[in-house]
């Protein structure tokens, strides 16, 4: 018979949505919000150059976590790897760029 | 280097001076002697005087008071004496004196030695020490010590050539000793380093290994529509989780208790067994609702689908007049005696109304009154069923929460509801006769939230006060608004003490658009509009009616325009600050209720106590309604309420036996506004604002044509 509520919502305006989006990740929380801030920092520093974006994060992860990190900053790309449990980290950031950080 | 001082020191021995003596005398005397002239002549006596020559330990030539001028202390200070020997030369032997213990057992020790061994430490002297040979530790020797000494001897005896005799007699002896001593003496302070290393283990190689770090893997790929999705999802999610925030708040607001409506149709139709937890009572009071809802459909199929699509076809036949088709009847066991006060949809699901069950006829009491909210869906029992101590007069929903609803009683008392938490307790009520009105209550209305969200309404009572109420955390708080007092002297009671008279108020309308003034409607048919910033004052006083007021309604399109209703068989439109109506219908019976339709500006529908409903549409029929329909039986039945649903043409009406009837309204009263060929552009909403514009000039004009309107109309009428 009679349907549901009044009528749906206004149809939302498209957002380009900017904020760092963890998407996957077992780091304790602590090590990830770092992370994160360190991937803004850097994503933000060099918006055009995501291999020196890289490698500022994957230099601040080792000076800050211990060596063997590794870094991928892109916009499209596939992976397959192995990581240290407690040590991965995968989001995007700026609507465009995802970072995936991973220690092994 | 030991000297020897005591052969020194002995007196030189005299018996070899005498011989010498001896001898030079018979020298002498055999020749002459050659003297200087000065020589002094020395008698025998003299001459033979013996002189002693005494050696003594001192030098008695040394100066022994020198002194010397120190200008640091400004005087002369002794010089220490210098001493008569000086050492020129020193060196410490590795010997050992032959006479002592040490080089005796030495001695004694390698007396039985042969050379061979001799031989080996020869070997060995000049071996630097520290070598790695331990064994060899106890002997060094010093070849240069026996040959000092010797030098030590000859030096001896040049310096004493008297004593020769004795150091031959010694150096006899050490001749003696020599081949016996020829091995060497050495003492105790001659040593070499010892050294030892200890026993070296032998290394041992031991491995362990740790487990490895739990690895895992992790792939995925990165494109950018997954990117755009996933913020698309969290983002959606945030949203919800707002909402729900937004929700808890709400609920937190409203302290009520948990329980959710009573699962009454599962005990009605099965018995359920008291073991169950009331989550899974809640389990099977879910599906027998389903259950319930599917026998509805059912049952009420053909209703359901003339609801949904039947249009009166005669309707095309029949100019300027319209039919109700009647749908459901609503109604429940236990308010069949009860009167409808007060029907409502609900402003969120538009299928759902809200009744209130009180009663009008004041001889024959009911002790208890019910709010029951029924849905379109089961026209067979209502969703929910609040009952209250006392007869339910009238309610409200609020706007923004639909689930909170308030309820005026017939004692004065009033309680809100939070239906979504629980029916079966109201959230808030009032509970002293400080709070409650003094007399029956018969409009309540929500108004807009306080500027820090505290929901409030206003209410009206017969005791003539318009009260706010304001929900706080706990309790409600009462503000009272104004004291609707007559415009007339004060009559005297009883014992001669003057009091002041007030009107019985029934109805209390807001002004849609402006938030500060409100009417209301009394039992003296009069009309107040009021604002809220006034407490003793009315903005204007318009004269309606002559019997109650019972409702006033505000046009949906245009603020200006209300329309009021009374007991005294008629229905005015009015506009704003205008004293007199623009239009008068008179019904023939008394008008319990009226109401704009949402849909148009010029139509609205109004029911009557003779059991009939009127629909108007003042451009088609400025003088008589369009549709004119007994809907229940005139006889028995008196119509109390009437409520346009906003989504749908139906409209519910409420009668004094507890009886809901839902009619549909026919194509004709419900014709929309067409455009005017230029204005093809302009929407519904403008039109009807058009419309009714365009019908209020006309009637405007000129006073005394209003007033003809309303004579001739009611004239019409009662004819």
């Amino acid at each position: 018979m009679a349907d549901a509520g009044e009528g749906a919502p206004a149809e939302q305006k498209k957002i380009v949505h900017t904020y760092p989006l963890v998407k996957n990740s077992d780091m304790p929380e602590e090590m990830k919000q770092e992370a994160i801030d360190m991937v803004v920092t850097a994503c933000e520093k060099f918006a055009s150059n995501n291999e020196a974006a890289a490698k500022m994060i994957k230099d601040q992860m080792d000076k800050k976590f211990g060596p063997p990190f590794h870094v991928v900053v892109g916009e499209g790309y596939g992976f397959e790897i192995s990581y240290e449990c407690l040590n991965l980290l995968y989001m995007f950031f700026g609507g465009n760029v995802a970072v995936i950080i991973w220690k092994c | 280097m030991p000297p020897k001082p005591a052969t020194k020191k002995k007196k030189v021995a005299s018996p070899n001076r005498v011989e010498v003596d001896d001898d030079l005398e018979e020298w002498k005397k055999s020749k002459q002697l050659l003297k200087p002239k000065d020589q002094i002549e020395l008698q025998d006596f003299e001459l033979k005087e013996l002189v002693g020559r005494t050696l003594v330990m001192t030098n008695n030539q040394i100066p022994n008071n020198i002194v010397e001028f120190s200008y640091v202390e400004k005087s002369f200070i002794p010089v220490p004496q210098v001493t008569n020997y000086i050492v020129a030369y020193e060196c410490r032997g590795t010997i050992i004196h032959r006479d002592t213990e040490e080089a005796k057992a030495i001695i004694a020790g390698t007396d039985g030695e042969d050379g061979g061994m001799l031989n080996v430490y020869k070997s060995l002297i000049f071996t630097p020490i520290g070598s790695e040979e331990f064994e060899d530790k106890d002997k060094e020797k010093d070849e240069e010590a026996p040959a000092e000494q010797e030098d030590v001897g000859e030096s001896e005896g040049v310096e004493a050539p008297v004593e020769e005799k004795a150091d031959e007699e010694k150096k006899e002896e050490e001749e003696e000793i020599k081949p016996v001593s020829a091995k060497k003496l050495t003492n105790q302070f001659n040593f070499c380093e010892r050294a030892a290393l200890t026993y070296t283990q032998p290394p041992r190689m031991q491995e362990t290994q740790t487990t490895p770090p739990p690895v895992k893997t992790f792939s995925g790929n990165v494109l950018q529509w997954i990117i755009y999705d996933s913020y698309q999802i969290d983002y959606a999610e945030q949203l919800e989780e707002k909402e729900r925030e937004r929700e808890r708040k709400e609920k937190d607001k409203a302290p009520v208790s948990k329980y959710l409506g009573p699962p009454r149709k599962s005990k009605k139709k099965l018995p359920v067994k008291k073991g169950f937890s009331e989550e899974q009572e809640m389990r099977i009071f879910e599906c027998w609702k389903v259950l319930e809802r599917m026998i509805n459909l059912n049952t009420y199929d053909e209703i359901a689908k003339d609801y949904r699509y039947w249009e009166d076809p005669s309707d095309e036949f029949r100019e300027e007049e319209g039919t109700l088709l009647p749908l459901w009847k609503y109604s429940y066991d236990k308010t069949k005696k009860h009167t409808v006060t007060h029907i409502c949809w609900n402003p969120w699901y538009y299928d759902l109304f809200i009744v209130c069950f009180g009663y009008l006829e004041f001889l024959k009491p009911l002790t208890e009154g019910f709010i029951c909210l029924f849905t379109i869906k089961n026209p067979s029992y209502p969703e929910t069923i609040c009952l209250t101590e006392s007869a339910v007069m009238c309610s409200d929903i609020h706007p923004k929460y639909p689930y909170m609803m308030v309820c005026g009683m017939f004692d004065g008392n009033i309680q809100v509801y939070n239906i979504q938490a629980s029916a079966k307790q109201p959230a808030y009520m009032t509970k002293s006769h400080e709070t409650k009105h003094s007399g029956i209550i018969w409009a309540i209305k929500w108004v807009p939230d306080l500027p820090d969200g505290e929901l409030n309404f206003y209410s009206v009572s017969n005791d003539g006060k318009v009260n706010n109420y304001v929900l706080m955390q706990t309790e409600l708080s009462l503000t009272t608004i104004i004291n609707l007092y007559l415009d007339r002297d004060a009559a005297a009671g009883p014992d001669g003490t003057l009091v002041k008279l007030k009107a019985c108020a029934t109805y209390i309308v807001l002004h849609p658009s402006n938030p500060i003034v409100y009417m209301v409607g009394t039992e003296e048919g009069l009309i107040y509009k009021c604002s809220i910033n006034y407490n003793a004052q009315y903005l204007m006083t318009y004269q309606a009616h002559t019997m109650p007021v019972y409702k006033i309604h505000y046009n949906k399109y245009n603020s200006s325009v209300f329309i009021s209703c009374s007991g005294d068989w008629r229905i005015k439109i009015w506009e704003d600050n205008r004293a007199d109506p623009l239009f008068v219908f008179d019904l023939g019976a008394s008008v319990m209720d009226v109401e704009w339709a949402p849909y148009s500006s010029t139509v609205f529908g109004a029911v009557t106590a003779e059991g009939k409903v009127y629909v108007y549409d003042l451009n088609v029929n400025k003088y008589k309604p369009i549709c004119t329909q007994a809907v229940v039986s005139k006889k028995r039945n008196k119509l109390t309420t009437i409520a346009f649903n906003y989504n749908m043409p139906i409209v519910i009406v409420g009668d004094d036996k507890g009886m809901v009837t839902c009619v549909k309204l026919s194509p004709n009263l419900r014709v929309p506004c067409k455009p005017p060929k230029k204005q093809q552009h302009l929407d519904q909403w403008t039109l009807q604002c058009m419309k009714l514009d365009r019908l209020l000039a006309l009637v405007r004009e000129p006073s005394v044509l209003a007033v003809h309107t309303d004579i001739s109309v009611s004239d019409k009428s009662t004819i």
